[in-house]
């Protein structure tokens, strides 16, 4: 429609900047649709758990009202809440560092092209393809009181080692970590791979004269090169983690035994929907999204190129 | 993952500079080497022999699944299949996940395609805005406004309805589709447009005849990438559509399974886990290497 107000004219760069103006107003229309319902479902929503985090609000079916900050003091002595940020920390610092350097190293080993890497680079994809509910019904079959892992450990002969490893205080948070690196590393991985495929031969034949082994190409070569995006996938990995878990530990541990698995996303969503506290759930979240903006800011730092 | 630190260098310095024709392959195995592959296969039969355990699982009796983890005995037949089948309703909720997978995809291709193309051939400052305004996207994860999403549904008396759901993943979807479309659209020749422009073609018609099919690769890319995630999507759509037998997802029926004394039947739980992965997985096995570029093309997504 808006096409017929604009001349037929097409705009010569530099010639007729007001025409070029024209052209431009119709064409933008194009893209309010996409903005509007973007803005309006996703931004929108973002901009509200800023207000809705400073209200009293018990549940989503209770009248709210406006307490001042005192979601925000009651957080600062919540037991509950330091444990999960002790719990999120711990969940971070093990695991985003394992899969970070694990899937640079397994890129850079797909890309040597080795024997058998094709269907090894298949395999790798499984995690992106199964969804949270699947992965979660998976693990906690896997790790089950009768589950695969307690079954093989009875069939070598270790059935006393068996336990119910997502209920075990001991064992329910590096069960969790183990699932976050289970399910982060293969495609981080192939994503590495496909950048580093990028680098020129030349270069690698030219740390061979030298006489580098693979783990100076890999970390000499490869690494300094690719460094920009090592942190790009960083940041997302560090994202996917933070916010993440609260599926992971929903299907899998819903936050126990007693504190062990509970997470800050996973508090957010218990004080959302199970134990409702509307308000202080998002008060919660805003601890969360800061973290995230933290957390990217000092990646971006640590990962700025050095030329 | 502590590759050994490969100390054995493959190590011949005073090699003389005889320029053999390069090797494709190198076919040296130092130790370390042979080490990382080593852990590379450990890491792959991880996700292997659980795929492998849950494949098995389902066609076994809930006493074999115990007893004998390892043997493809199939005492059950298809059994648990059925039973699982059954008991969640999954033709309904294989319907279900249809409907809002189909529904959302279609609008978002109908709301970024056009989108795109405007931001790849507009000059102005509004679409430079624009295109900030998704680059933010990236990195908002979508868990982050789950509440106040579940509020906005019910506001608009959208609560525990699929069709939420339809309004919301397009959306969801946006930043990524867009960004990546815009690509695909900026590699089109602009003297293809001006052409048909002086032919007195307007702009839906050059988006449809010219800039659709040459960007088809593209549309293909985020149709395979929202197909994943919205087919996937978990946490938005228990939240808010909620459990109803009527509404609910496959995603959303499957851990109904787990009460809350956890797992009680193995086999039963296999077999749900199975039937809820095979369609991605069918569509993997018939689009696999358009799906590996597309996974790793949308990899930017938050």
């Amino acid at each position: 429609m808006t096409a017929i107000l604009d001349s037929p004219v097409v705009a010569r760069p530099g010639g007729g900047k007001k025409r070029a103006r024209t052209r431009d107003r119709g064409l933008i229309v194009f893209a309010l649709p996409s903005v509007v319902w973007y803005v309006l479902f996703t931004i929108g929503p973002l901009v509200a758990m800023f207000v809705v985090a400073f209200m009293d609000w018990a549940g989503l079916a209770a009248p709210a009202s406006f307490n001042g900050a005192d979601n925000v003091t009651r957080l600062l002595d919540d037991e509950r809440v330091l444990t999960a940020l002790k719990n999120t920390a711990v969940h971070l610092a093990v695991s985003l560092p394992v899969i970070m350097v694990g899937a640079f190293m397994l890129g850079y080993f797909l890309n040597l092209k080795l024997p058998g890497h094709r269907i090894l680079r298949v395999i790798m994809f499984v995690p992106a393809l199964i969804s949270l509910s699947a992965m979660g019904m998976l693990f906690v079959a896997v790790l089950g009181p009768t589950g695969l892992v307690n079954s093989a450990l009875d069939q070598v002969g270790l059935g006393a080692h068996a336990t119910a490893w997502l209920a075990d205080p001991t064992w329910a948070m590096p069960s969790l970590i183990l699932v976050t690196i289970w399910s982060g590393l293969g495609l981080t991985g192939i994503l590495f791979a496909a950048r580093l495929s990028a680098i020129d031969d030349e270069i690698y034949a030219a740390a061979e004269l030298d006489g580098a082994n693979h783990w100076q190409k890999m970390w000499r070569v490869a690494y300094p090169i690719t460094r920009d995006y090592f942190g790009v996938l960083t940041m997302l990995q560090y994202l996917w983690t933070l916010f993440g878990s609260a599926g992971m530990v929903l299907l899998l541990t819903r936050g126990g035994p007693g504190e062990a698995t509970s997470t800050l996303a996973w508090l957010v969503y218990r004080f959302g929907f199970r134990s409702p506290e509307v308000g202080y759930s998002q008060t919660i979240g805003l601890v969360l999204f800061v973290l995230g903006i933290v957390g990217l800011v000092i990646i971006r730092r640590v990962f700025r190129a050095r030329y | 993952m502590a590759v050994a630190t490969s100390t054995t260098v493959d190590n011949q310095p005073a090699r003389p500079v005889v320029r053999a024709p390069r090797r494709k392959r190198p076919s040296r195995f130092t130790p370390g080497l042979v080490g990382s592959y080593a852990l590379v296969l450990v890491y792959a039969a991880t996700l292997v022999l659980p795929l492998y355990w849950l494949f098995i699982s389902a066609f076994k009796s809930q006493l074999d699944a115990v007893d004998a983890p390892f043997a493809p005995t199939f005492s059950s037949g298809f059994d648990n299949l059925t039973r699982v089948w059954d008991l969640l309703n999954l033709g309904d909720a294989m319907l279900n996940s249809l409907y809002i997978t189909a529904a959302s995809l279609a609008v978002t291709l109908v709301i970024a395609i056009p989108a795109a193309y405007a931001l790849a051939r507009s000059q102005g400052r509004i679409a430079t805005v624009f295109e900030r305004i998704y680059a933010l996207g990236f990195l908002i994860p979508g868990f982050a406004a789950l509440v106040p999403t579940l509020l906005l549904a019910i506001q608009l008396d959208l609560f525990h309805t699929r069709e939420f759901m339809i309004l919301y993943l397009p959306a969801s979807a946006q930043p990524l589709a867009v960004i990546l479309l815009t690509q695909f659209m900026r590699t089109v020749p602009q003297e293809l447009e001006e052409s048909a422009t002086i032919d007195g073609a307007g702009r839906f018609r050059v988006l449809r005849s010219i800039y659709l099919p040459l960007t088809m690769p593209g549309i293909a890319t985020i149709s395979i990438l929202n197909f994943i995630s919205f087919w996937n999507d978990y946490l938005y759509t228990l939240v808010i559509v909620g459990a109803n037998a009527k509404v609910r997802t496959v995603q959303v029926a499957l851990p109904t399974l787990q009460g809350n004394q956890g797992i009680t039947d193995y086999a039963l739980v296999c077999a749900g886990t199975l039937i809820s992965v095979l369609p991605v997985f069918v569509v993997y096995a018939v689009l696999n290497r358009r799906m590996e570029s597309a996974l790793v093309q949308g990899a930017l997504k938050g």
